[in-house]
């Protein structure tokens, strides 16, 4: 794929469902050869969006390029360039996992018979089981080997790891930094936030339809607080004047406290004059991230089921 | 609700010594809790069935001549072949009538009800591993299987009691009668209950334990349909199925209470092989191991087409061979149809075009009663088509380079392939079965072509049903209504005395009524026409609406 062409580029996406605006001018930009996070709650809009990208529901306004095609009206020959893996993977009863795999793989023209027994190996997956008997995470595997079995340029893959162990969690997380070396573009969505964490390049937040924040993980992090814990000699109570720093406790000479990503150093070095026994400090994970914006709703729906009650 | 309650403050484990059965009649209670819909709805609708027949039968048959014509067509060997020995049709009475002439349907009844039962709360609990969070508690290793059992009995009972009641108080039949009758019915309810037992124990999903219950059902029926058809009475052949059994009871005949000591042998024996089952397999293993299914797909599963096929065969063959029995003992009606021409209540000359031509007449409402049949073959096949859809199966096909069109052309040409295959098979049956009992082997190709000659009407069908898939999936089941209207018109139309206009609404009515009337190709070129324009329609619409939204 060209450098130029972004893999996927939408803006300002709209898409209601009745009354329910589900999008609500979303951006969202995946550049080629990434593995681009697409992290939110549950009903904030990612599979709807993988959904129009997919050509199977259509927009109700905005711009996306799907490859360089229209998602919609370019459907069929941008399907041959993608896999997908549905969130929730219904298999036939009747037919076994190995079916389906094949079925799948043959349908998008491209099946690479021992990567896929590779795959099946490494997943720890008994093709010849039929569909009913398969466990969600079983069911997951089936659509995870298929769409890693095919040679693609894209993945887009909704919440892929849902059902699976954390061994299997690793594996998947091989394999994709495996394709990705291998060239291939990857959208991974999902409300697992460590496992974007240490799979995505970049990062778009997604809330109630439209995005909040994107960036790399470091970017992020630069809107957000440090933690702190240490352990002083003299007391550390007049780090609390400092600006930037939040919530500092402190009980029997250990102290913990969150500082704004812009205030680190001064703080730090006031931190280092107390006689530092012992220090932890530790990124904002991207719980915290989810709960700045989070939060804000939680606290505006407290407010207002407060003032609906009179 | 109380019960639970009571049962968690008794505190059982430490007052009573623990058994195998300790928990059972818990287990009871709360099994009877978690059916207290459908049980009372099984039980009712065995009182609505009889409570129907006590009804209608003197309604419809007013006159003892009446009865007898009716009684005539059960008579026959094909008649018996469908209803059971036949005792009590030499000289009609209207108890007798009841009991023996649809006896045999009440006991498909309750044996259906009572494998189901049992399959639902054995094996579909381990499936889904329910039946372990139940059985780590004070559960006793045999409790679960005896509450099933005592809930099946009980169950039985009741809808017996509800046929009693219905009998003695609504039909004013005799109470002694009526007594054998319901017991017969509670008796095969239970001893299909005991089968099911041991089925539940062979395979690890339910599915295939109530399907080899089934099978044995459909084994005990096809016995003493072979055994019956023989002779009047029964012969040897009808004594080994359970559901003879029952039959040979022959109440308001001859009375009998003995023979129902078989199924209650049959239930005793079977429980008994069950709790051995289960003794010696773990909870959710099973006794048959699990045979594994193919590793990879063969290469005809790979295109829309292949993948259309594959899902629709098992739909395809079962209605094929359903629908091939069916036409064969409508075709094998004919003789008696013959015999009983003279006694024939009115409505039924009516229906098949007057007594002049009378067979061809028959035949040529029964090709197009199969017709009717077809048409909800072709109506379901697109029903789970959506269900595809909306079960999520569909996007991932829909993910890879297949378009809208291709994924719903072909699994329409599939279903049309069934349409072709099904109104061939089926009037071909039909003809052999006539021919069979006339020895006239004309009918064979005759039947066949009548058969052939509905596909038109059934493709607009199929057509509206592709129409609301596209159009509006939703409403996709007003379908129905086609083939719903078609089935009054065409049945109860002469005796409606409907006008023209009735009949032209109707996709049945413009064929050619072959074998009474001669092929005529104009009607089946404008259906045609009609089904390509619906369909495609619908197809268009398909290609521009969200997928798996309503």
């Amino acid at each position: 794929m060209s450098e130029q062409t972004p893999a996927i580029s939408i803006q300002g996406l709209q898409k209601s469902f009745g009354k329910t605006r589900a999008l609500d001018g979303l951006d969202l930009h995946v550049e080629g050869g990434e593995v681009h996070g697409f992290l939110g709650p549950n009903g904030a809009g990612k599979t709807t969006t993988l959904r129009i990208l997919l050509g199977l529901l259509r927009a109700d306004g905005g711009h996306a390029r799907l490859l360089g095609g229209d998602p919609w009206s370019d459907a069929v020959d941008l399907h041959r360039r993608l896999a997908f893996v549905p969130g929730d993977v219904e298999l036939w009863p009747n037919l076994t996992g190995g079916e389906a795999i094949d079925l799948f793989a043959r349908l998008r023209g491209n099946l690479d018979h021992a990567r896929r027994d590779e795959l099946c190996e490494r997943f720890d997956l008994d093709p010849s089981k039929k569909g009913r008997t398969y466990s969600k995470g079983n069911r997951q595997k089936v659509a995870l080997i298929s769409a890693l079995a095919s040679d693609v340029e894209l993945l887009l893959l909704d919440e892929p790891t849902a059902g699976l162990d954390p061994l299997m969690e690793a594996v998947f997380q091989d394999c994709i930094r495996e394709i990705k070396a291998a060239g291939c573009t990857v959208l991974l969505s999902s409300h697992v936030l460590a496992q974007v964490e240490v799979l995505a390049d970049r990062i778009s937040i997604i809330r109630q339809g439209a995005i909040v924040e994107a960036g790399t993980l470091s970017e992020l992090r630069h809107l957000t607080r440090t933690t702190v814990t240490a352990e002083t000699a003299d007391p550390a109570d007049r780090l609390s004047g400092l600006p930037g720093v939040h919530d500092l406790q402190a009980t029997n000479g250990r102290i913990r406290f969150e500082v704004d990503g812009e205030h680190l150093d001064p703080v730090v070095r006031e931190l280092a004059s107390l006689g530092v026994r012992g220090l932890t400090a530790h990124p904002p994970t991207l719980e915290q991230l989810l709960l700045r914006h989070y939060g804000d709703e939680l606290a505006a729906r407290t407010d207002t089921s407060a003032e609906a009650q009179p | 609700m109380t019960a639970t309650r009571t049962a968690t403050t008794q505190h059982t484990s430490s007052a009573a010594p623990s058994s195998s059965f300790t928990g059972t009649a818990t287990l009871v209670r709360f099994l009877l809790r978690r059916d207290r819909i459908k049980l009372p709805a099984w039980t009712a609708g065995f009182a609505v069935f009889m409570l129907y027949l006590a009804t209608a039968i003197p309604a419809v048959y007013e006159t003892e001549a009446d009865l007898q014509g009716a009684t005539q067509l059960f008579h026959d060997p094909v008649g018996r072949m469908l209803t059971g020995p036949g005792y009590g049709f030499d000289t009609p009475t209207l108890e007798g009538f009841v009991a023996n002439g649809y006896g045999l349907y009440f006991m498909l009844l309750s044996a259906l009800m009572s494998i189901l039962l049992v399959s639902r709360h054995t094996r579909v609990e381990e499936q889904t591993g329910r039946a372990e969070l139940v059985r780590a508690n004070v559960v006793g290793r045999h409790a679960a299987l005896t509450a099933v059992l005592v809930v099946a009995l009980v169950t039985n009972l009741a809808a017996a009691a509800a046929v009693f009641v219905m009998m003695v108080a609504v039909g004013g039949f005799g109470a002694a009668g009526s007594a054998v009758f319901a017991a017969a019915i509670a008796a095969i309810g239970v001893a299909f209950a005991g089968v099911a037992t041991i089925t539940a124990q062979l395979t690890e999903y339910s599915r295939a334990a109530s399907g080899m219950a089934g099978a044995v059902l459909g084994a005990a029926f096809v016995l003493r349909a072979g055994g019956d058809m023989a002779a009047e009475g029964g012969n040897a052949l009808s004594w080994t199925s359970p559901l003879a059994w029952g039959q040979q009871t022959a109440p308001f005949v001859l009375d009998r209470w003995w023979p129902l000591l078989l199924p209650i042998a049959l239930a005793v024996g079977a429980a008994t092989v069950g709790y051995v089952l289960a003794a010696h397999r773990d909870v959710g293993a099973s006794l048959f191991t699990v045979r594994p299914g193919r590793q990879r797909a063969a290469p005809s599963l790979g295109t829309p087409l292949g993948l259309a096929l594959r899902l629709q065969r098992a739909s395809i063959i079962g209605w094929t061979v359903a629908l091939a029995i069916t036409g064969l003992v409508f075709g094998a009606f004919t003789d008696a149809l013959i015999d009983a021409l003279g006694d024939m209540p009115e409505a039924f000359v009516e229906l098949f075009g007057g007594t002049e031509d009378m067979i061809a007449g028959y035949l040529s409402y029964m090709a197009v009663f199969m017709a009717y049949l077809v048409a909800a073959y072709a109506i379901l096949a697109v029903v789970s088509l959506r269900s595809e859809e909306t079960t999520g199966r569909g996007e991932p096909v829909l993910a890879t380079p297949v378009s809208r069109w291709t994924w719903l052309g072909s699994n329409v040409a599939v279903t049309v392939g069934g349409i072709v295959v099904l109104s061939g098979v089926t009037g071909a049956a039909n003809g052999l079965g006539a021919a069979i009992v006339t020895g006239d082997t004309s009918y064979v190709w005759e039947l066949t072509a009548a058969g052939l000659n509905h596909i038109p009407a059934v493709l607009v069908v199929l057509s509206v049903a592709v129409l609301l898939f596209g159009v509006l999936p939703r409403a996709i089941q007003a379908t129905w209504v086609i083939v719903g209207y078609g089935v009054v018109v065409g049945t109860f139309g002469p005796l409606l005395e409907l006008p023209d206009a009735a009949y032209e609404v109707s996709p049945f009515e413009h064929a050619a009524e072959m074998p009474l009337e001669a092929f005529s190709l104009q009607p089946l070129v404008a259906l045609t026409a009609i089904a390509l324009v619906a369909a495609g329609v619908g197809m268009l619409a398909f290609r521009q609406r969200g997928i798996n939204v309503a």
